[in-house]
């Protein structure tokens, strides 16, 4: 292999597939990344079995090959090179770099023994492409409600799936859930996408992206952003049917301006560290108003009051930290937050007409 | 799995490295076979390609070996949407209803919903041997029949002998069976710490949360020792939930009689059903629970290596992990075995933390130290009783710890006859097995050897 590239391409492509050079798996060649000539570009690639993540960067091609790297060193002498063209050139199993004065010799191993990289079938699978910063806000608005406990593997993914005409993603660690409706969709869709993936496919998004390409096959889903590409198992089961989790209707209403929930809600937070984040929060008809109370036995303790508009009365008790979490990712300006009575879920929504989020949290006993 | 798959990973296992073998060959399996076809089922997407492009020409060539030569192998990922839709397809039953998972109520730790306890501490996973089998023994028979025999059970013992472990043991255990049951596991600390909230802020529910149970699991009871108040509280507790026939498990350093600030009628109450002391594992337990937990990481150790390691760590079971693990560690991230010269480059770090060598001198001292003697005693000519028994235990501990001849351990201690020795030793040996002061004493020096 023989090929010339410039050094803000190859270090761009180094970090975006390093993060995922780990040996999870056990086999010591993850740890290294796959530098392969594809045509008239070079391929990048990294896997740790679970990932496989691939940038392809153009490259002036003397001499086609491949060989395998280990990712710190490469990413790291690559990074701190000055900008410019760099020589690479395999001979044996070393790789030759050289840029300027720099000239070094790193011991690699045969790209023989790396893994070989799945590949999907364009015409048996369902594709999507979806504009960037709807994927990212659908995609972060649910990723923070899947679950980290391993023992539940399906909760640990974000669910995407088909239901009356349209593609949906949800995610519910147990306590929470949330819902967030995509695009309109005629396939029949559904998969559960680890976690992980997401936030890997997120890290790949830069400013000049405009749309995420997704192709899902039975047991893999692959993300196309640029020239930027990765390839994930899936997560293995069935979700729960979490929508007869969602209640039908709530007893008591309140709309509320978002900014204001925000704050107080932090507000109360702070006095509800020692109780593990319980807050109670009360709407009281009479004055028009929900009020968030906490108490720290040792500190003391605060009430705040927001305005609201409101029906029904009566008080529930929430994880302050939930609370943020899921104000955090409403895009909107006034909210309705919404339960029935102090055991049942409670839910937070846009007033926008025909939202497409919901996020659901479960009271604390209190 | 068949045989056939069987032989064709054998012969393919001695053939590749061990790494290769267990990240694309282990859960592997045959699917279905026939002259055309041969279909075999691999864990994922990465295997899956793997095995097509790399590995296909040598499976063609194994299964030939073998007899069998299809005119195409096909791999495939076997999900269980495949699996549910197999199913489907020939009984014609309705699309299995997917397994609900409720949003639970969370209450301040998410560990609440199912009694504080940790699904991983299971009986299972405990690995029995003669030091703890009576302390295994009894709470099977707990989880079994909660609230009717060894009420209340309470376990003592040094750390990391797995006292929390068979706790919780009984409480997954109880909760499996009957999911309803009220399980509730608190340390001490958790039980004093809500105690003293329900005074000072008059909260509400103290009451209701421990008396409301079906089973109360306390840890580390030796806690609760000098909180006069607490003592009472869990007093009425404890009167409470044992005449309502149920089941109260709690453990602790120490035996209730040697608590010295335990109220009398809580020692009287705590001794009233089962006592029992988790002892230190015995060089085979060490050896077993080093296998289990290497074949749980995925990595079988040679005798060599697994002996090393419960040799040279004695004293508790949550350091013989650590040193599995970093053994596993280090060996996963620089690509080697975890083998015996890997373990002894790595457990310099563990042994030198301690004394390389006991000494003989050391282990009258330490003796000495725990009676609080002057050494001049014990080796002196004396034979007071309160001097005796160490003298004698001192003896004991030279015979057990460092094999010492008779006459030789007779010398260190200024004797003159080595069959005072003799004597001495076999005196020990049997009050051990009687007299339990003798046995927590010499428990305890031992500890202090080692520690």
């Amino acid at each position: 292999m023989e090929l010339t590239v410039t050094q803000e391409n190859f270090s761009r492509a180094l970090s975006a597939v390093g993060r995922v050079a780990t040996n999870k798996a056990g086999l010591p060649i993850l740890n290294n990344i796959l530098l392969r000539t594809d045509g008239k570009r070079l391929l990048v690639a990294a896997t740790n079995l679970e990932i496989a993540t691939t940038q392809y960067i153009g490259a002036k091609i003397a001499k086609p090959g491949a060989i395998t790297i280990p990712a710190r060193l490469i990413t790291e002498f690559v990074g701190s090179l000055p900008k410019g063209s760099i020589d690479l050139k395999v001979t044996n199993d070393n790789l030759h770099i050289s840029s300027g004065h720099f000239n070094s010799i790193i011991n690699g191993v045969i790209a023989d023994d790396f893994p070989e990289l799945p590949t999907i079938n364009e015409e048996s699978s369902i594709s999507y492409s979806i504009g960037i910063e709807d994927f990212k806000q659908a995609v972060s608005q649910t990723i923070i409600t899947a679950s980290n406990d391993s023992t539940r593997p399906v909760l640990t993914g974000v669910y995407w799936h088909s239901h009356e005409g349209n593609l949906f993603l949800a995610a519910t660690d147990g306590y929470r859930l949330s819902e967030r409706r995509l695009v309109e969709t005629k396939s029949d869709v559904s998969a559960i996408i680890p976690v992980q993936t997401l936030q890997e496919v997120l890290r790949n998004i830069n400013e000049t992206a405009e749309e995420v390409d997704i192709l899902f096959d039975e047991t893999q889903v692959r993300f196309r952003i640029n020239e930027a590409e990765i390839i994930s198992r899936l997560v293995d089961g069935n979700f729960p049917d979490y929508r007869q989790l969602i209640p039908a209707k709530s007893d008591t209403k309140a709309t509320v301006d978002k900014q204001e929930f925000v704050r107080v809600t932090k507000i109360a937070g702070l006095f509800a560290r020692e109780s593990g984040g319980s807050v109670v929060v009360t709407v009281d008809p009479d004055k028009n108003t929900v009020s968030l109370h906490s108490v720290a036995s040792e500190l003391g303790e605060n009430t705040s009051e927001l305005e609201a508009k409101i029906t029904g009365d009566g008080s529930i008790t929430l994880n302050s930290r939930y609370l943020s979490e899921a104000l955090s990712v409403l895009d909107t300006d006034t909210l309705e937050f919404s339960f029935s009575g102090k055991l049942s879920p409670c839910i937070l929504k846009s007033t926008k007409k025909d939202t497409n989020y919901y996020h659901v949290i479960m009271p604390l006993k209190s | 799995m068949s045989a056939l798959w069987q032989s064709v990973l054998g012969e393919i296992e001695v053939s590749v490295s061990h790494a290769t073998f267990t990240t694309w060959y282990k859960n592997t399996e045959l699917v279905s076979q026939t002259d055309e076809e041969v279909v075999i089922s691999v864990p994922n997407i990465f295997a899956q390609k793997q095995f097509e492009v790399k590995f296909n020409e040598q499976i063609r060539q194994v299964l030939a070996n073998n007899g069998v030569s299809p005119s195409k192998i096909t791999y495939t990922v076997l999900t269980q949407g495949k699996r549910t839709r197999v199913n489907r397809e020939t009984t014609l039953q309705a699309a299995p209803t997917s397994s609900s998972i409720p949003l639970s109520m969370p209450t301040s730790s998410p560990l609440a919903s199912r009694g504080n306890l940790n699904p991983r501490y299971t009986f299972d996973n405990f690995i029995v041997g003669s030091s703890n089998d009576l302390a295994y023994t009894a709470s099977q028979a707990v989880a079994a029949n909660p609230g009717v025999k060894y009420n209340p059970l309470y376990l003592y013992g040094g750390v990391g002998l797995g006292k929390t472990h068979l706790m919780q043991a009984v409480g997954n255990e109880i909760l499996k069976t009957n999911p309803d049951a009220k399980v509730l596991y608190v340390s001490s600390e958790t039980f004093v710490n809500e105690f003293l909230e329900h005074i000072r802020f008059k909260k509400k529910g103290f009451s209701d949360k421990y008396r409301n149970i079906d089973v109360l699991i306390v840890d580390d009871m030796q806690f609760i020792a000098n909180k006069e108040k607490t003592q009472e509280e869990f007093f009425h507790t404890f009167n409470f939930l044992h005449q309502n026939n149920k089941q109260i498990i709690m453990s602790s350093d120490k035996p209730p009689r040697s608590i010295p600030t335990l109220t009398e009628r809580l020692r009287s109450r705590f001794e009233m059903g089962m006592t029992i002391d988790v002892q230190m594992p015995d060089f085979e337990t060490r050896c077993a629970i080093l296998e289990a937990k290497a074949e749980l990481s995925g990595v079988t150790l040679n005798s060599e290596t697994v002996e090393y390691l419960a040799t040279n760590i004695k004293t508790n079971i949550r350091e013989l992990e650590g040193a599995l693990n970093q053994l596993l560690a280090y060996a996963e991230l620089h690509g080697t075995e975890p083998d015996i010269t890997t373990a002894e480059g790595l457990l310099g770090n563990v042994r030198h933390s301690r004394p390389q060598h006991l000494t003989p001198k050391q282990i009258i001292d330490k003796t000495a130290r725990h009676f609080q003697m002057p050494i001049e005693d014990i080796c002196g000519a004396k034979r007071d009783k309160h001097i005796v028994v160490p003298r004698q235990i001192a003896m004991y501990l030279l015979r057990s710890e460092l094999h010492m001849s008779f006459p030789k351990i007779a010398g260190e201690l200024g004797r003159k006859d080595h069959t005072t020795a003799i004597h001495s030793v076999e005196k020990i040996e049997k009050a051990i097995k009687l007299d339990f002061v003798i046995r927590e004493q010499v428990t305890t020096i031992r500890e202090k050897l080692y520690a």
